[in-house]
């Protein structure tokens, strides 16, 4: 019934976006060295890449280092859309609440994890990538494919590893960075890392962003015509503003042994501006998000074991939020709503050799989570994990069998997983295949919200995935190619659909399978230049038996190419990239279409005076301002941007 | 000047259709205390739905509905707006009764025989007052006749024969009668006189009626599912079925077009199906709308010509049906940002007046032909 759809719409709008949360403690122990690697200035174009993941090294991963765009105004989601596999879903500008998906799952069915801890949306689903701040970071990890063996429940696309920056314990280091650009878009950021007790170190890390939002854009007011003229409108009631801290302390106490403490605060508001069609001047949302842990780990004979603990607590506000739209916060009929969410866990970690073949890893967790407010009422559950994982290293094969059973509240399912990577040749080619089976336990949003046009369903039960994929990697100093075919299949997927008369209600109904191809390269050319591109082809076919069968899955890009020239030396650097998404359909009957966009950014910077760098960039160089999110949310023509920084 | 030439120049000033002066161009319904608030505290607004025409005026229907932060609440009963769009003036007709609870959330409103009969749902459970159907005369502005439907069903659409006034059920897939006669009900009224069930597509879930109307003497009801639709026709007497075709997905309404078929708008795959009765009902797919957003929610039909409202995108559509190539968009207006239109009269050929559930206004939007 159409108006229920639209309260769904607006549900969408309004919807609690995720997250800010982030936190963390530190990598495994085998993970160590490869973090500790020495931080380049100026910064260092890495071909050869780090492989992937330490929980899933056989899984079709890309590294993007954060580092590799210092000079440049990039959100968290703009660095992951420079890999394949990913699309990403951004309600409008600066700030405006992002999501992902990979391999074609929706963001529910994909894990964001802040050093192995994963982060939540305050319903407990995807997470707002916009309120995680990513000066913070040093790295990220996007591993594809069903991984639930690897990294629990939820794992039905992929996992995007967010790796914080770690403390040095050699020298002390401090950097700022300052940018300010078109749309009243500021930010400022700083980080000390200060040594200490010989192997110890602690971090304090700090940023603040503001953008005003009001850009202008290009709307049809007659679209049921095709050639109709666009008129220029200025987004309103699209400002953000956030602030982020990252406080993070090791301390060695004997050898391998030691304690890491980690906090992680983040704080923001923002307009939320509503669809182009029906744009909203007075709803606002604010957030807050906290998150503590600690972990001791140590070693016994060959075997490292860790014991750690961590909590968060999430909370948002969402002001001036209507049924009809907006409305006047404060007054009769508008109260403000709130919905929190927390989660609690303690983890217990254990590695060890196994002849001179394996690596055998296990790992308990045990916690809970909890939901409340306006929306959803109070509820919590219990959650545990088991699971083990095996290295197995046979010459030129390297086999990675591991299986974990997760017990989230009434749900318990198992998710076994398989990989092998081989390398035949003396050339550095390596192929890789893997296959993975998890599920997905439905939120708290899914099971208990209620708001609008929403309704419900308690008696929803867990989605189910698999997944295999085959994979080249060819590596050199100058040349790293990789390439890769996966195919997943999911059944009971949670989907809204009507139930009359006026509400929509997830049921576990949906059926899908997503085929693709990924492509990755990149290149060291001569003259400092560095060229990488990242292709992604995706079939996402509707498997539900009926009228859809066979149709597409809506808001999944059939294609997708990034490409990105840039060019580093001693004193200068510059970049040129392009970012391409083929029309996608925006309905699941395929009468519908997002058509398709290009999005150019260029930028070029100098060392003007000791470590102190200057650089401008353009996004969109085009100007294209008709551009649209999925929803119809419009988002920025050309902005240029200034940045400052150093590192001392 | 003699009284013999003053007497056709005023009929032409004041009689002829091409002399009359162009609709308001918007104007807002009533709101507040006006819609007699159930809480005078928490008034609501107009939020009007479904339109008719009868003797120059358009009649809404108006849900008086109130925002509680994300949910709908029934802030009054139900009202038909009785609305001249050439003075921009508004008549209020109150639908519910003496306690303000007879009749909630009216839906389609129908013209016959000089009487409007509209269609209530309650709260949509099916179990309490406020839904029925009502009688209007519209020369007194009151309720003349009503019933309460039983228990569990929800009136949806309205569809008014000589002796018969059919109602569909947005909770199940039937149809009820009442008798226009003894305003009582007769199909639905009990075991020996059940409802008159609905084919509906075999995909999809929670089949329910979202339309029933008239076409040359028969009967049609249209059947929604999550992802398909269906029109049925029935005997407007007997309730017989006599054949069922195909349409979109979730259709929302049809309309009898000029050349004898029924045109029907799929709201969530943004598309017009054509069907042709005969022995058989046959579809084919019309035309796909261009915006890929618009949500289909009304049409139309006059002579050649249909009109249609996309509620996301705003935008009202004159469409050709005997354009060169197949029914064509030949002329679009804007409702306004967010405006949310939800139904449309044609007052002629070129001259549509709309309501806006979001805004609670009325507009007269200009449309503008395809360059």
């Amino acid at each position: 019934m159409p108006r229920a759809f639209a309260a769904f719409r607006r549900s969408i709008r309004f919807a609690p976006p995720a997250v800010t949360a982030l936190a963390l403690i530190a990598a495994p122990v085998r993970a160590r060295a490869e973090d500790a690697r020495p931080e380049a200035e100026p910064v260092d174009i890495v071909v050869t890449a780090p492989e992937g993941s330490t929980r899933a090294p056989a899984a079709q991963a890309t590294v993007v280092q954060a580092d590799k765009f210092a000079g440049e105004v990039r959100s968290v989601a703009e660095l992951l859309s420079t890999a394949p596999g990913v699309s990403v879903h951004a309600l409008g500008g600066p700030g405006q609440a992002t999501t992902l998906s990979l391999r074609g799952a929706s963001a529910d069915q994909s894990l964001v994890l802040l050093d192995g801890i994963p982060l939540h949306g305050p319903g407990g689903g995807a997470v707002d990538l916009a309120s995680l701040p990513v000066s913070l970071l040093d790295r990220l990890v996007i591993s594809r494919g069903v991984l639930g063996a690897q990294f629990g429940a939820g794992a039905l696309g992929g996992v995007v590893e967010l790796v914080p920056r770690r403390p040095r314990t050699d020298r002390l280091v401090a950097d700022a960075r300052l940018t300010g650009g078109s749309f009243g878009t500021f930010g400022a950021s700083s980080s000390v890392s200060v040594p200490w007790n010989g192997e110890g170190g602690g971090l304090v890390a700090l940023e603040v962003n503001r953008s005003a939002g009001d850009f202008r854009y290009d709307q049809q007011l007659t679209p049921e015509i095709g050639g109709a003229p666009y008129y220029e409108f200025t987004r309103a009631n699209a400002d953000s503003w956030r602030s982020s801290a990252l406080l993070r302390g090791t301390w060695p106490i004997a050898g391998e042994t030691g304690v890491d403490v980690l906090f992680q605060g983040s704080l923001g508001e923002r307009g939320l501006p509503g669809p182009a069609t029906s744009p909203t001047h007075r709803s606002r949302e604010l957030d807050r998000s906290g998150l503590l842990g600690a972990r001791f780990r140590s070693t016994a004979g060959s075997a490292s074991y860790s014991v750690r603990a961590w909590g968060d607590l999430d909370r948002i506000e969402l002001r001036g939020a209507s049924a009809f739209g907006d409305c006047d916060d404060g007054a009769s009929g508008c109260p403000s709503s709130l919905q929190s969410a927390s989660a609690a866990r303690g983890e217990v970690e254990l590695g060890a050799p196994v002849g001179d073949r394996q690596w055998v890893r296990g790992s308990v967790t045990a916690g809970m989570d909890r939901a409340s407010g306006d929306g959803t009422g109070f509820h919590r559950r219990g959650v545990f994990s088991a699971s083990i994982s095996d290295d197995v290293r046979l010459g030129a094969l390297s086999v990675f069998p591991a299986l974990r059973v997760d017990v989230v509240g009434k749900e318990a399912g198992v998710s076994p997983a398989i990989a092998a990577t081989l390398r035949p040749w003396s050339v550095p080619i390596e192929l890789r295949a893997g296959a993975g089976l998890s599920f997905r336990v439905p939120t708290f949003s899914e099971l208990y919200l209620r708001q609008g046009g929403l309704a419900p369903n308690t008696d929803l039960a867990p989605e189910h995935g698999r997944s295999i994929d085959v994979g080249i990697a060819y590596r050199s100093e100058s040349l790293t190619v990789s390439a890769g075919a996966f195919a997943s299949w999911y059944r009971d997927l949670i989907v809204y659909e009507l139930f009359p008369p006026a509400a929509v209600k997830p049921f576990n109904v949906g059926a899908a399978r997503i085929r693709g191809f990924e492509l990755q390269a990149v290149a060291k050319l001569r003259y400092g230049l560095t060229a990488e591109l990242a292709y992604t082809a995706l079939q996402a076919s509707n498997t539900r038996p009926g009228t859809l069968e066979g149709h597409s899955l809506p808001y999944r890009p059939p294609h997708r190419l990034f490409v990105r020239v840039a060019h580093h030396a001693g004193r200068f650097e510059s970049y040129a990239e392009a970012n391409a998404t083929a029309s996608m359909p925006r309905n699941q009957f395929d009468t519908a279409f997002l058509p398709a966009q290009v999005l150019v950014n260029a930028g070029a910077g100098a060392r003007v005076a000791g470590p102190l760098w200057i650089d401008v960039e353009a996004k969109n160089l085009l100007d294209d301002r008709t551009m649209q999110d999925l929803f119809q949310y419009p988002l920025p023509g050309l902005s240029l941007a200034v940045i400052a920084r150093a590192r001392l | 000047m003699n009284r013999t030439r003053i007497v056709p120049l005023l009929c032409v000033l004041a009689c002829g259709h091409g002399t009359r002066p162009p609709p308001q161009e918007h104007f807002a319904l009533p709101s507040g205390a006006l819609l007699k608030p159930f809480d005078p505290a928490k008034p609501g607004e107009a939020r009007p739905l479904y339109t008719a025409q009868l003797g120059g005026r358009v009649y809404a229907t108006l849900s008086n509905a109130r925002a509680e932060g994300n949910f709908v609440v029934t802030a009054g009963p139900g009202f038909l707006a009785s609305i001249d769009p050439f003075a921009g003036s508004v008549d209020l007709i109150d639908l519910g009764g003496s306690d303000g609870h007879q009749c909630t959330n009216p839906g389609v409103v129908r013209e016959d025989g000089g009487k409007l009969y509209v269609a209530c749902s309650g709260d949509f459970s099916g179990a309490t007052p406020g839904r029925g159907v009502f009688e209007v005369d519209p020369t007194s502005k009151t309720v003349s006749r009503g019933l309460v439907t039983g228990m569990g069903h929800v009136p949806s659409g309205v569809a008014v024969t000589p002796t018969k006034i059919w109602l569909g059920d947005s909770s199940t897939p039937q149809l009820i009668s009442v008798d226009r006669g003894t305003f009582t009900t007769a199909d639905g009224s009990d075991a020996n006189h059940p409802p008159i069930a609905v084919p509906c597509p075999s995909t999809g879930q929670f089949p329910f009626i979202p339309y029933v109307g008239i076409v040359n003497g028969d009967l049609y009801a249209l059947c929604a599912t999550t992802e398909a639709g269906m029109l049925a026709r029935f005997d407007a007497q007997t309730g017989a079925a006599k054949g069922s075709t195909a349409v979109g997905a979730q259709p929302t309404e049809f309309a009898a077009t000029g050349d004898g078929r029924i045109a029907v708008v799929n709201s969530n795959e943004n598309t017009m199906t054509l069907v042709t009765p005969g022995a058989t009902l046959t579809a084919q797919l019309a035309l796909t709308f261009n915006s890929s957003t618009s949500t289909l929610q009304d049409v139309k039909a006059r002579g050649r010509f249909v009109f249609t409202v996309a509620s996301t995108s705003n935008t009202v559509q004159k469409i050709d049906l005997q354009a060169p190539g197949g029914p064509k968009v030949v002329a679009d207006a804007n409702t306004g940002l967010g405006s949310n239109p939800f139904n449309l009269e044609a007052l002629d050929d070129d001259t549509v007046v709309v309501v806006n559930w979001a805004t609670s206004n009325v507009v007269a939007p200009q449309l503008k032909p395809v360059q």
